[in-house]
């Protein structure tokens, strides 16, 4: 025994099926929303209500009241969907009457108007003012690397990968991570996510030439499989020598240790060493990011902001690095790296991690100098990101003029 | 895009300039133009009709009037306004053009291959 349901459809009466009265509402739902913006909408969902009412009168005789559940969707099938815009037989159909209602222009005009009028709103993403947002759509964590990937016209995975990157220099990725993640607000309305991905051609044609650069690149190799192979065997090689690395300065370190006893106390010395070499970059970032000179020296006229920031990192990674290596030397040489020592670092990071995370809550709620750094930051990086695209566009201009 | 694709491509351009030919002929309403179209390669839905007969209606190529049918609610039977006949006349004269472009660029063709 199947529930029965009444509705109105065109001033008449007709009893459904439960599932079919669920189907036509989802099928009428869709077509309201598809002509979301069209000026006819009423009149064409009620022309759409009244052909449904005429086929279901079809099916409905002396001794049959109820309009079934399949029958509800045979009648759904061969309505069809709605087609929001029959507009594409709109071009040629204007297009073929070159000559023909030129003159009865005058009174199309408000009808003309009023049919392009209706999809403005939509297609009117022409010109966005592009900004930094969180896009949690396909998300990982809180979109901030989605939001950032969307801004730069790049591909998340990058924009990951850098962050998780970043996170091995003594945690900084994901202590930005987390900054960005309370910073930066959500894109929720249209118009916040048309602005968070808001692609202006020309970046556009960056991702283009970028892609088509690494197609060509790719195209060297025969097949897949050949490409597949030469990349595992990158990697590992990567990984070889980076092993090989490490593995010989822990060596020497701990030869080094062993040769003085006293190394026991260079531990401590080295990790206060490390931790005031990371308020330092800090202060000196934050520094550059507010003023644009870092700790009372300015940057010279014609390097920007970003680069200043960039070369401070690269100068952190190369002095944290052996500090951090001889830190390790270290541990080895006192305890010659036990298996627990991996789970010592690791709670080392984490600490560390939390109580700059903490530090930088803080510094941010009391400090206005920090406060105004991160209100630089989005600057920073917009005028980051347009002197790479201007430079690549350099390069693209002077691809396009040699020979292929 | 496969072959199918573009003559659906072609179908889509070419059914408002259909269903303009199909209303010049006499009065008729939604579901006759949907019969008519039925034998033809131009079969449509309701789904699809309706919004291009509301557009056409705004772009003031054709008017209704209602008529009260012997079963069920009134109906809108749809004729061309002025302006809609003379687009007809102008896409017609058009079609009739390109179709002769093809059978003219065809015939070389085939003279060629003789």
């Amino acid at each position: 025994m199947n529930k029965v349901i009444t509705i109105n459809l065109g001033g008449n009466a007709y009893q459904l099926e439960e599932g079919g009265y669920d189907a036509l509402r989802v099928y009428l739902e869709t077509a309201a929303t598809r002509l979301a913006g069209n000026p006819d909408q009423e009149e064409i969902l009620l022309d759409i209500e009244w052909a449904i009412a005429e086929k279901f009168r079809g099916l409905l005789g002396n001794h049959k009241n109820v309009v079934a559940n399949r029958e509800v969707s045979a009648v759904l099938a061969a309505m069809g969907p709605i087609e929001a815009e029959p507009g594409k037989t709109e071009n040629p159909a204007t297009s073929a009457t070159p000559s023909g209602s030129r003159t009865s222009g005058a009174g199309t005009g408000p009808s003309g108007t009023a049919g392009t009028a209706g999809p403005g709103p939509t297609g009117s993403s022409g010109a966005t003012p592009k900004r930094l947002y969180r896009i949690s759509e396909d998300a990982m964590i809180a979109g901030v690397c989605n939001g950032m990937a969307a801004y730069l016209q790049v591909d998340p995975t990058l924009v990951r990968l850098a962050f998780v990157f970043l996170t091995f220099l003594w945690g900084s990725g994901l202590a930005v991570y987390v900054v960005l993640a309370i910073v930066v607000p959500e894109a929720r309305s249209p118009e916040e996510k048309a602005a968070a991905t808001g692609a202006p051609s020309t970046a556009q044609d960056f991702i283009r030439r970028a892609r088509e650069g690494y197609y060509e690149a790719i195209k060297g190799f025969p097949d897949r499989q050949a490409r597949r192979a030469w990349q595992r065997r990158f990697k590992r090689e990567m990984r070889v020598n980076a092993h090989q690395w490490r593995s010989q300065w822990q060596h020497y370190w701990a030869e080094q240790a062993t040769r003085h006893p006293g190394i026991g106390l260079a531990l401590p010395v080295i990790s206060l060493l490390q931790g005031a070499f990371n308020v330092i970059w800090i202060c000196a970032l934050v520094s550059l990011l507010a003023t644009g000179a870092v700790l009372g020296v300015a940057l010279p006229v014609n390097v920007p902001v970003w680069v200043g920031a960039l070369l401070l990192l690269i100068l952190y990674a190369a002095v944290a690095g052996p500090i951090k290596m001889a830190r390790r030397a270290c541990y080895w040489s006192i305890g010659q790296l036990k298996p627990g020592w991996s789970l010592w670092f690791l709670v080392e990071g984490v600490a560390g991690l939390v109580v700059m995370v903490a530090l930088m809550g803080l510094a941010i709620h009391y400090c206005p100098v920090l406060r105004e750094a991160l209100h630089n930051l989005p600057t920073v990086f917009h005028q980051a990101t347009e002197d790479v695209q201007a430079w690549w566009q350099a390069q693209g201009k002077e691809s396009l003029t040699l020979p292929k | 895009m496969s072959v199918n694709e573009k003559f659906g491509a072609i179908r889509n351009g070419l059914l408002e300039f259909i269903v303009l030919q199909i209303i010049a002929v006499e009065k008729v309403y939604a579901a006759d133009i949907l019969k008519q179209l039925g034998n033809t390669e131009f079969a449509t839905q309701e789904g699809t009709l309706y919004p291009l007969l509301s557009k056409m209606r705004r772009e003031g190529l054709l008017d209704y009037e209602w008529k009260e049918s012997e079963a069920g609610p009134p109906r809108k039977y749809y004729e061309l306004t002025a302006k809609g006949r003379e687009q007809l006349q102008a896409t017609l004269e058009y079609w009739n053009q390109i179709n002769a472009t093809v059978k003219q660029l065809a015939q070389k063709q085939n003279a060629e291959e003789l």
